[in-house]
């Protein structure tokens, strides 16, 4: 027991050491990390509350006093856009989390089992893929009214497919494997050897669609919201603030209202992105990253390097 | 092959029928008088009426056999009327969708064109310029929001330099086609970069892949030349995953790009769609989404019929 406790941890390690050595994951580990403290300490890194209003001061452009200007109540700007992205954070990962949990679920299910259970779930995974997302977002707003929590139901019952499909892949080939036969000559149960004995052996693939949904889910927030079907105005989150552009004056004349809310989930998303490609390099060997080892050194000495 | 394609349309039938009764049942659920969406509003006042037109209507009837009626309607083009303009749904279709269709196509067609040619250059020549560009929009186009690319493109062709119009696709006065032509320019290059960056990406990992087969190397050390090798057989053997991506992304066609379509006022579908659902236009958004589910089905269908072309062992892997 003791030795098969410390053999894990060591693999923990490992993978550890290998990310933060992986140069795409460290950059977007780095942008992630930089951005979730700036939204947590929003308040005390820009020194005003985002609800704070100041109407003479509305609509300045960015300056000492407000990094980012104002809006057309005098609210600045910069505590409003890192403080949005707490709100926008917390749709991608609990909706990216709940996404992945039921694709898992069922995949691992399906995959395990097949046959009848296989061929419904499949039904329902391509049913959920043809059925239109909007009307799916009208009925939540119409029975429960606009919210957060209902946005991220709606991302998260849209949004599991791709989880599923991986999972339920890797089972159909795991199931035949040698442990397995042994799991079921043992005689345990189904349930266990589905969860605690093939589920590990999945997780790669899981964990990168959890980062991919991550990124598609804040960039389709941003939509909702910029449309006014996501998270409610009141509440300022990237995508809300972007709806002052929905103003032609704003886009032609106060563009840091919103410039700066777009670059946020631009960086935000690229870094998330980074993080995947990072993971998918160290968990599949195969896969090529798009930053190569040597690219990521041009970037730091070659430039410097070449020119003498 | 012919047994193939018959599968698959033993699956698309059922599917087609589930979607549409989800989509009715799901619209019934709304607190909204669905006799509003079969008669002309201004008949609507009168409240004598109302009862014996909902007897004549079927509205009392079965809610099952309301659906088989809905479903005859919406197959013999009946699609009734808005409840938010009064105006029969088939006519803002007709009226829309050209919109639609022209921004989408001619975004779909550059993009492809475009993707197509820097992905092969950048196969061809990795480390070079088509290398280094299509990995950056790979990698940046794919996390910026396509709105926001639209809003930037307005604010400085639009604004700062005022050459191009802000939006709408007609103006008054403008009568032929090179009259609107500057109109189209902002929304289509917005879907176009929208569209590109995926795309992109799928054509240089696919054209590296094949890059790396043996049959390219056959060619090669047969001694035809480089551009004979990259032409006629890594640039049509990996065109199979770009088909895919193009395949799945034919339902824009009918619902437009909402996004887009709202930063430039374009008046297509994907206007209509945002108007209906703020408005909540039951009528509206319901055929809207039978009409985009079917194009979704169409399409999945397209994509089977693709792969198994490309690549025999799906067809006869069971089809499942």
């Amino acid at each position: 027991m003791q030795k098969k406790k410390q053999d894990r941890q060591s693999t923990a390690k490992i993978f550890i050491r290998n990310l933060l050595h992986n140069p795409s994951a460290a950059i977007g580990l780095t942008i992630i990390s930089i951005m979730i403290l700036c939204a947590v300490f929003a308040v005390q890194i820009s020194g005003v509350e985002p609800e704070y209003i100041d109407p003479i001061n509305g609509r300045l452009g960015p300056s000492l006093d407000h990094l980012m200007g104002t809006d057309q109540l005098g609210r600045d700007m910069l505590s409003r856009v890192l403080s949005g992205g707490r709100q926008s954070i917390y749709v991608g990962v609990i909706a990216s989390f709940l996404a992945n949990l039921i694709g898992t679920v069922l995949g691992a299910t399906a995959g395990y089992l097949g046959g009848k259970i296989d061929a419904v779930v499949m039904r329902v995974s391509e049913l959920v893929m043809t059925f239109p997302q909007l009307i799916l977002v009208l009925i939540f707003v119409s029975l429960l009214g606009q919210g957060i929590n209902n946005v991220i139901i709606v991302f998260a019952l849209t949004g599991w497919m791709t989880t599923f499909r991986l999972v339920r892949g890797e089972f159909f080939s795991l199931r035949e494997e040698a442990f397995v036969e042994a799991d079921r000559a043992f005689g345990f149960s189904k349930p266990r050897i589905i969860f605690r004995h093939i589920l590990p052996n999945t997780m790669s693939p899981i964990v990168v669609a959890f980062t991919i949904n991550i990124a598609i889910f804040i960039i389709a927030e941003a939509g909702l919201s910029f449309l006014g079907l996501g998270v409610p105005v009141t509440t300022p989150t990237w995508g809300n603030l972007l709806t002052a552009a929905q103003n032609p004056v704003v886009v032609d004349e106060y563009w840091w209202l919103w410039v700066f809310p777009a670059m946020s989930i631009a960086i935000f998303v690229l870094g998330v992105n980074f993080v995947g490609d990072g993971l998918r390099d160290v968990l599949d060997p195969r896969h090529k990253s798009l930053i190569t080892k040597n690219k990521w050194k041009t970037m730091l000495v070659g430039r410097l390097g070449r020119k003498k | 092959m012919v047994s193939f394609i018959v599968r698959r349309i033993v699956i698309l039938v059922p599917m087609a029928f589930t979607i549409s009764a989800l989509i009715f049942f799901a619209s019934r659920l709304s607190p909204i008088d669905p006799i509003n969406a079969m008669i002309p509003p201004d008949m609507a006042s009168d409240s004598l009426n109302l009862a014996q037109l909902r007897e004549e209507l079927g509205l009392n009837d079965h809610i099952i056999l309301q659906y088989f009626t809905w479903l005859k309607n919406i197959a013999t083009g009946d699609f009734g009327y808005s409840l938010q303009s009064g105006q029969k749904i088939s006519e803002i279709l007709a009226l829309r969708m050209p919109a639609t269709l022209e921004l989408v196509l001619s975004a779909l067609i550059l993009s492809t064109i475009l993707a197509l040619t820097l992905g092969l250059f950048a196969g061809a020549k990795k480390g070079g310029i088509a290398d280094r560009l299509s990995r950056v929009l790979g990698v940046v186009g794919i996390a910026i929001p396509d709105f926001f690319i639209g809003l930037a493109l307005l604010n400085v062709f639009a604004y700062r330099v005022s050459w191009l119009p802000s939006g709408n696709r007609v103006a008054p006065g403008q009568v032929t086609f090179w009259d609107r032509f500057p109109n189209y320019i902002l929304p289509v290059a917005t879907l176009t970069i929208a569209m590109l960056a995926v795309l992109i990406r799928y054509t240089r990992n696919s054209v590296l892949d094949t890059l790396n087969r043996d049959f390219v190397k056959t060619a090669r050390s047969k001694g035809v030349p480089e551009w004979r090798v990259l032409y006629s057989h890594v640039f049509r053997n990996s065109l199979g995953p770009v088909m895919v991506l193009l395949a799945f992304r034919l339902p824009l066609l009918v619902g437009g790009s909402i996004l887009v379509e709202t930063v430039f006022q374009w008046p297509g579908i994907g206007t209509t769609i945002i108007a209906a659902v703020t408005a909540s236009d039951y009528p509206v958004i319901m055929v809207v989404s039978m009409l985009i589910a079917m194009v979704i089905l169409f399409a999945s269908f397209l994509v089977d019929i693709v792969k198994s072309i490309l690549d025999p062992r799906v067809r006869l892997g069971g089809g499942n």
